[in-house]
């Protein structure tokens, strides 16, 4: 093709998981011809950099940092996963700024409470906190975002009951939470519409599957493969339009389904067979017989000399990413939400004048990015900007001499 | 025999190219969910599933302008096509698709067939349809209702005909565009882009 590099998101378009609001073309196309050689060491350093950043801005708006930083990852991982660390970011964003009220209302805000809520198995709850921690509570994108979750899950009077509240609480922009709401109400209203039509002409005969993919699947091969591709109840997502495909969801096309039900009411194809046959073996227990050992080897296996079992597995782990899997323990299960529970309830007590641990170091500095830094990482921040610093003055006096000289 | 199937003229062209902004532009109102997607049937054309509206007057509206388009690609004076979707409440553009056709003006009705045969068109048809398909990967969510409209960018010595009327070119500002395939048929050559507004990020 003549437009050579522009086929790149193309041939990984399976990866790149859609933003709401788009991604951007050159990011995306620099993201993807990275991340062929692995994490590279250019989307580290900016990493870093963000890490520092955030720990080294002396500014009013530190928001501002936590922003761009979690933009940044979004579009610099078009697949999203563990290497993003987007969840823990997102997590580390909104738990450090719930005592700040004056960005309580900062759409900049709301929109990172939102995509957490979206990374959390329950986005209802966070939005219940949110709500009533009064994070967000006049802007209309929380309203939004609710009531979309509620209407996902197929409770309309909840997502509208949503928009109520919103309206009580003055969210502005208030056209665009009309216009949603307006929209939400065309989607019920047409929902319900359909349902009287459907059940007027619904005779007796079974709505036809209407879901299809692309195309059919067909099996190649002499096994028969069957591939249900159904998608049923909750999986079934109405779309931007809001109209919900018409056929009835259906567990399983019939002609799939392997189960094959015995009926009485037939008759025997064939008889039973008989048990005459040459080398069927009777059933018999089983439980007594042993396998037996496996067979040694008639010869000597060859070993060279020199081999070792290695003492360790090599392996690559990137220290700045924790991708090691173990199992999942189930006493400590503990969500996003209740975490940040947890982290409300400890600033209450200190408030309360409650003793409570205190570090005699600098903890929130080393932990307060995604990532944790250490000690000397700090300490090389620090002199690197003193040094920036020195330099520019000391530029600025050279000026000044040069200056003085000329005239 | 073998010229109908290797070869191609003028007309075939025109109606080659027809038919791709035909599909084309079905497949766009279909992915981007300008119409309900359950107004939509299922065709199977270049080997591949498309979708088709069936919505009688948009079917009608769609019929009328790709027959005039069949015209001026047969006339030679064509010089683009847009597909611009609007928010309905604000009439702001949001995308704009816009596929621009290179016509080869020394091609004559009687003029000797080109080599090219229809199915090498065809996979490169399929292939832009293809990436059509495929920009929803990076093309921001339309969130609220939007309406589409068409522009065909002509010669200027043209006559307007009775339904159409002029306009303006109806620009993104602060547009992120990217090129998608192109295909030629020899005669006609189409590169396809599309505009969306930038997201305020990075």
């Amino acid at each position: 093709m003549a437009e050579g590099g522009d086929v790149e998101w193309e041939l990984s378009k399976e990866n790149i998981q859609p933003l709401k609001r788009g991604r951007d073309i050159s990011a995306l196309h620099q993201a993807l011809s990275q991340q062929q050689d692995g994490l590279s060491s250019a989307i580290n350093q900016q990493r870093q950099a963000f890490e520092s950043e955030l720990r080294m801005y002396d500014g009013d708006d530190p928001l501002d940092v936590w922003d761009r930083y979690i933009k940044w990852t979004e579009q610099t991982f078009p697949q999203g996963g563990k290497e993003s660390n987007l969840a823990t970011l997102l997590e580390r964003a909104v738990t450090r700024f719930t005592e700040e009220k004056k960005y309580h209302n900062d759409p900049r805000y709301v929109d990172l409470w939102i995509k957490f809520a979206e990374t959390c198995p329950e986005p209802l709850d966070i939005y219940r906190y949110m709500q009533a921690q009064e994070i967000g509570v006049t802007q209309a994108s929380l309203y939004i975002a609710w009531s979309e979750e509620y209407e996902n899950q197929g409770n309309c009077r909840k997502a509208d009951l949503v928009y109520q509240e919103g309206f009580k609480r003055g969210a502005e922009p208030h056209d665009k939470l009309l216009q949603f709401h307006k929209a939400l109400q065309a989607r019920v209203s047409r929902q319900v519409m359909m349902h009287v039509e459907e059940e007027e002409d619904s005779d007796d005969e079974p709505k036809e599957p209407e879901r299809v993919c692309l195309a059919d699947l067909r099996h190649k091969g002499k096994k028969k493969a069957i591939a249900p591709v159904n998608r049923t109840g909750p999986a079934i997502r109405s779309i931007s339009g809001g109209l919900q495909s018409r056929g009835a969801p259906v567990l399983g096309n019939a002609s799939n389904s392997r189960l094959v039900i015995f009926d009485e009411n037939k008759s025997w194809m064939a008889p039973p067979t008989s048990r005459a046959k040459e080398n069927e073996q009777r059933p018999e227990k089983w439980c007594d017989v042993k396998a037996p050992p496996p067979p040694k080897p008639t010869f000597q296996p060859f070993v060279e000399e020199s081999d070792q079992p290695p003492t360790m597995t090599p392996c690559k782990i990137n220290p700045a990413v924790n991708t090691v899997l173990s199992a999942r323990k189930p006493c400590r299960e503990e969500t996003p939400l209740k975490r940040l529970q947890e982290h409300h309830q400890q600033q209450k007590e200190a408030e309360s004048g409650k003793p409570q641990e205190q570090s005699m170091y600098c903890k929130e500095l080393l932990l307060s990015g995604a990532t944790e830094f250490c000690f000397e990482e700090l300490r090389a921040e620090r002199y690197f900007k003193k040094m920036a610093q020195e330099s520019q003055e000391a530029r600025g006096q050279k000026d000044q001499a040069s200056g003085s000289a000329a005239n | 025999m073998t010229s109908t199937l290797k070869g191609i003229t003028l007309k075939g062209s025109a109606e080659l190219v027809a038919e791709f902004f035909s599909f084309g532009i079905n497949s766009i109102l279909y992915q981007r969910g300008i119409y309900p997607p359950e107004t939509f049937t299922r065709v199977t054309h270049y080997d591949m599933s498309l979708q088709l509206t069936t919505d009688p007057k948009l079917k009608n509206y769609l019929t009328n302008v790709v027959s005039q388009l069949k015209e001026w690609l047969f006339e030679c004076t064509v010089q683009k096509l847009v597909l611009v979707i609007t928010c309905l409440e604000t009439n702001e553009v949001l995308e704009r698709w816009q596929f621009d056709i290179e016509c080869d003006k020394s091609a004559k009705e009687s003029s000797a067939p080109r080599e090219k045969s229809i199915k090498t068109i065809q996979d490169e048809i399929r292939s832009v349809i293809r990436q059509i398909t495929a920009t929803v990967t990076f093309l921001p969510l339309l969130e609220t209702p939007c309406a589409f409209d068409l522009l065909v960018y002509t010669d200027k010595d043209l006559v307007v005909p009775d339904k159409w009327e002029e306009s303006g070119p109806q620009i993104i500002d602060q547009s992120e565009e990217v090129r998608l395939r192109s295909f030629t048929t020899s005669i006609h050559k189409v590169n396809s882009m599309v505009a969306y507004k930038r997201t305020d990020s990075v």
